[in-house]
This record gives structure tokens, sequence and C-alpha cells, in this order.
């Protein structure tokens, strides 16, 4: 049977839900004004910066003894040179040997020097030591020895240049994709409200056309509010997206990734106030680990954690392809993205099933 | 033989331990308006969700235009046209997109779909309308429009469950006006009602139903003749009053 009336009259009840359409299009630019000028001076350090050049001196019964030859490899990667001063005031030998930083390695602490004339370079260096320091408390607390350190130098080298614009611009267009369920939420209720999902029932509508006769609709409301929405900010922010061509790929396989999974659960709960709560939660949770509040470089949430957010890999591609042109991780983000659009279209048909077959 | 277009056997259906519809036997033959009267809460709506496989059964069967609709669905819906008593429209949409969604569901389409929603709307007398959104509508039109988008495509079988709640009498006369006129233009119909007088007017046979059972079956003379031998100066609500006992304003309606 032909779905095609069926798209069109749902993108008509979406799109005459007015306010609906005025909050997913005005709220990410008011969102992302707000953040982007909150977090400017922050976003500063992310600016790429060449190598530079950092004194250490070590006391002889201290915890960072055992990991001196590990941090100065890594910090080498990182563009980081370290050489050891065994004795002098740090603030002097700063100046007289054009030190960005200077770290003093105590018993179980540390001071840490930063340069007037290298800030950029004094807060790339207290990320880097913050992270050495936070991975070998962990190790000390586990091990209770200094075993073999694992040192966050994967972390620091996609710290890309992005400002703060870029980087919320992109991120919070992500993150209200994820909550584009609200979309459809007209739909949903009046269907709901007015017995219309129970004479689908007695009609030739498949349940695999029901689904898509939502899904379609709904992936084509958010991509075009969205469009509308990165059109703006793009104006009145200058943000730049990068890679144009797989921005959009990636943006749009979001859209189909989210819009599947908001389905899904709302057919599992098949209440749209649980639906809506359920999503805004989950999407919360997985724009905090993903990067949509702290920024996912600065993060210090366990890589691990991270890489089970799939906002998290939408994220870091798009921020990647902004500051860098390219991206490692799209791949696997594109990969993620299809994965939730099979997983969550199966699911809901599979619910949809079972709750029509054993409807009591 | 005349034919049998509808016949439930043993039909039972069961929410946790409370029977809602118990072992019900019916038999519904083509051309006739058949009229299943009860109160609030008797199986009424919870039958014909079963007959139009919205309900699964706990046990029975239903045999309707001679497959099994919860084996035989695809062969069975486009002959069922069914109104709900819910108004199943969109407030949102016009009065003709309304139609053209629901009608749309039957593969009609292009010029044709656009000659079937004008009729449609025609049949309800709300042609006149048809741009209106229906959230705007009265109740009355509301229920007539509800009547448009389940007749597009020509069912054989009408079912209609309650579709004259909380509407004004000359809307409730219309209705029931062209549910006579789509029976006489050949489609069978069954009608739930709680409404005594609308059942008698246009029902060839009623079923009385209470408890999940029907208590008793058949032509308005036979119903009364099951009360008084010669079914004079009796009403249906007396009828109803003998067998159970019950007058149907006692549930509250």
């Amino acid at each position: 049977m032909n779905i095609g009336y069926l798209i069109k009259n749902n993108i008509k009840l979406m799109l005459r839900n007015k306010w609906i359409i005025v909050v997913m299009i005005l709220g990410p630019v008011f969102v992302i004004a707000i953040l982007s000028s909150a977090f400017e001076d922050l976003m500063k350090s992310y600016e790429k910066v060449d190598s530079f050049y950092v004194g250490y001196s070590v006391e002889q019964q201290s915890v960072f003894a055992d990991y001196m030859d590990q941090i100065k490899v890594a910090g080498e990667e990182s563009g980081m040179i370290f050489t050891e001063y065994p004795e002098g005031d740090p603030e002097e030998l700063m100046r007289k040997n054009e030190l960005a930083g200077f770290v003093e390695f105590g018993q179980d602490r540390y001071v840490l020097y930063q340069s007037a004339d290298y800030k950029i370079e004094g807060i790339t260096l207290e990320y880097f030591i913050s992270r050495i320091v936070g991975q070998a408390a962990g190790n000390i607390l586990q091990a209770g020895t200094a075993p073999e350190m694992d040192l966050p130098v994967e972390e620091l080298e996609y710290m890309p240049a992005v400002d703060s614009k870029d980087y919320y611009g992109i991120v919070y267009i992500v993150y209200f994709i994820w909550c584009g369920i609200v979309c459809i939420s007209g739909v949903l209720s009046s269907e709901k409200k007015n017995g219309i999902s129970k004479k689908f029932q007695v009609s030739p509508i498949s349940g695999t056309n029901l689904f898509l006769s939502k899904w379609i609709p709904c992936v084509g409301v958010i991509a075009g509010g969205m469009a509308v929405a990165i059109l703006v900010c793009v104006w009145m922010f200058g943000i730049k997206w990068g890679n144009i061509l797989w921005s959009i790929l990636i943006l749009l396989l979001s859209v189909m990734a989210a819009t599947a999974f908001e389905l899904f659960i709302y057919y599992i709960f098949n209440n749209l106030a649980v639906t809506i709560v359920a999503v805004f939660t989950v999407v919360w949770v997985m724009g905090f680990v993903g990067g949509s509040f702290e920024t996912y470089m600065f993060s210090s949430i366990p890589e691990g954690i991270k890489k089970l957010s799939p906002i998290y890999y939408i994220d870091r591609v798009l921020v990647e392809y902004s500051c860098m042109g390219e991206s490692s991780y799209t791949g696997s983000c594109i990969l993620f993205m299809l994965a939730i659009i099979i997983i969550c279209a199966a699911g809901a048909l599979f619910v949809d099933k079972m709750r029509k077959g054993g409807r009591a | 033989m005349e034919d049998i277009i509808l016949r439930t056997t043993e039909l039972t259906k069961k929410y946790d331990n409370r029977v809602v519809v118990d072992g019900l036997n019916l038999e519904i033959k083509k051309g006739e308006i058949f009229g299943l009267l009860g109160p609030n809460g008797a199986g009424k709506s919870t039958t014909m969700n079963m007959i139009c496989s919205i309900v699964r059964p706990t046990a029975g069967t239903v045999n309707l235009l001679g497959k099994n609709p919860w084996k035989q669905k695809k062969e069975v819906i486009h002959k069922i046209g069914y109104i709900p008593q819910e108004l199943a429209i969109h407030g949102k949409l016009r009065a003709w997109e309304n139609v053209e969604l629901f009608t749309s569901l039957y593969g009609i389409k292009g010029n044709k779909l656009k000659q079937t929603v004008e009729e449609s709307l025609e049949y309800v007398g709300l042609l006149e309308k048809r741009n209106e959104f229906a959230g705007k509508f009265s109740g009355g039109m509301k229920r007539r429009l509800n009547i448009a988008c389940a007749i597009g495509h020509q069912p054989e079988l009408l079912i209609f469950d309650e579709p004259t709640v909380g509407i004004d009498p000359q809307s409730r006369n219309f209705i029931l006006e062209k549910i006579k006129d789509s029976n006489r233009n050949g489609a069978t119909v069954i009608y739930t009602s709680h409404y005594m007088e609308e059942v008698e007017a246009i029902c060839t046979r009623i079923a009385i139903m209470d408890n999940g059972k029907i208590i008793a079956c058949g032509t308005s003379e036979e119903l009364k003749r099951l009360v008084r031998e010669d079914g004079d100066d009796i009403t249906l609500e007396e009828v109803f009053l003998t067998l159970t006992g019950k007058r149907l304003r006692d549930y509250g309606e």
C-alpha cells in the first residue's frame, strides 16, 4: 500500500504544531549563544600549540619518581619537552630558560608554575599533568604500587583547536536532534487520545508501514528544523562545520538513529509522557558522557564510558571535521548510527507485533 | 441458505479473572442491520474489538466473511468499515485531510482518492465544511466525519460502535438515516448501542447483552414476545428489565 498520504498528513500535523517547531529551531540557537560565550575563555585552551619546554624537579621519595620516564615520553608525544632542573628557583629557571611551565613533584603532591608569556601552553600543561596525576593516583590506589601506567596520550592527540562557538554550535545541534521526539509528540498524542491507533489495526496498513509513516516524517521535520537552526547559527555566530558533505551525512544519520531510538522507546512504553521523560533522561546521560556539557576532550569521564554514548561519536566526528577537516571516528560513528537504526526499528516492530498479538 | 457474514463460537474474553465476554455465540446474516444492545460494561465494545481483530479472544472463534480475521486479516480487512466509539480523527487536520488519510489506507490514490473523499464528505453532509479543521467541529459533525473516514473503500460490513454518544438529536437522526441508507446500498451493519429506541428504530435483529452474555436475540417483535405473548404495548426497556432484572438507566447512563 501507498503510505505517501499518511506521511504527508503526519508532516502536516507536525508542522501545524508551531510552538514545537519554534522551540526546535530557536532552542539550539539560544543554548549555543549562551554556552559559547560562557565558555569562550576556557575553550581558548583548545588552540593547538607548537612544542614547548617544561622544567621539572622530583623529590627522592616522590610517588611520581617511578613514572618520570613515562611522563617524559608522553609529554614529548604531546609536544612538551620535559627537562630536569634538580636545583634552583622555578620562576627564575622559567625566565632564564624560556620555559612555558615548571613542575615540582613532591612526596605525594605537585606544584605547577605557569609562565605569563605562555598562557595557552600553561593550560595544556595543566591539563596534561592533572590527567597524569589522576591516572597515577588511580594506579596507586588500585595496586598499592607503581605499576606500568597508561598515560592519556591518546586523549591529548585529539585536543582539536576548536573555539567555544564552533564546539557548542555543533554539539547542541546534535543534542537537540536527540530530543526530536517532541516534533512528533502531537501526532502520537492525537493517535492515542482519539483511538486512531485502534482504527489503524482495522485497516490494511502493516506494522512496518505504520512505523515508517511516523519515522520518515519525523526524520524530515527534524532534519529541516535543524537545517534552519544550523543556517541561523552559521549566520549569527559564524560556526565552521569543516567537511560539509560528511557533516551532513553524519547529521542525517544522527537524525535517523535518534528518531528510531525515540520511536522504539514509545513503542515500549506506549505512553507519550513516560516516553518523553525516559528519552530526555537517556539523552541527558548520553550528552553528559558524550561532551554536550563538559567538552569531551577535557572530560574526566573514562574513555570506555564515553564510547558507550552515540552522542560522543557524533560530537567527536563533527568537531574534528570542524577543526581538522577529518576524523578517524567517522567509520565507527556511521556503524554505530546504522546499528541504532536497525536495532531500534526492528525492536519497535517486534514490540508492536507482541502487543497486537497478545493484546488484552 | 442465507449468507452468514459473521459467526462467533463460544467467544470469550477474560481480563485476569474477570470475564468480560462469556461464551458468545452469534450469527449475523448478509444484509442485516444487527443491533447489539446493552448497558455500558456489558461487553459490547470488547466483542466488536475481538471481531475486528483489535483484541485477541481468550477462547472461542470468529468467522468473518468466511475467514478467521486473526489468521487471514489481509483478506477480510478491506471489506470492513469500523467506526469506533472514540472520535478517531485528527483535530489538526482539515475534514478532507482526515478522510484522505483513512481512505488512502485501503490503497485508493490519485484522482480516485480525491473523488472518494468528496463523495464520503457529501454522504455525511460535510462537503461544504471540507476545508475546516476537524478540531473546530461540533460533536455531531465529528461523529459524521468519523463515519466518512470509514466508508470510502465501500466496505461490505460496517461496524458502528456507539456512534451517537453525546450528540444532538438532529445529528443522531442524520446518522441513523445514513446507517439505514448504507444498508439499503448493500452493506451489512453491526450496530452497538445502549440507546433502546435507536436500536429498535433501525435494526432488523437485536441481541441483548448483559454481563458478557447474550441473554436474548431476535427481531424486536420476537424479543417482545419473550415477555408477553402478543408482544403489544411493551417496550424494549421492559424486555430488558424482565430479562435482566435491571433497567438500563440503573447502570448510571
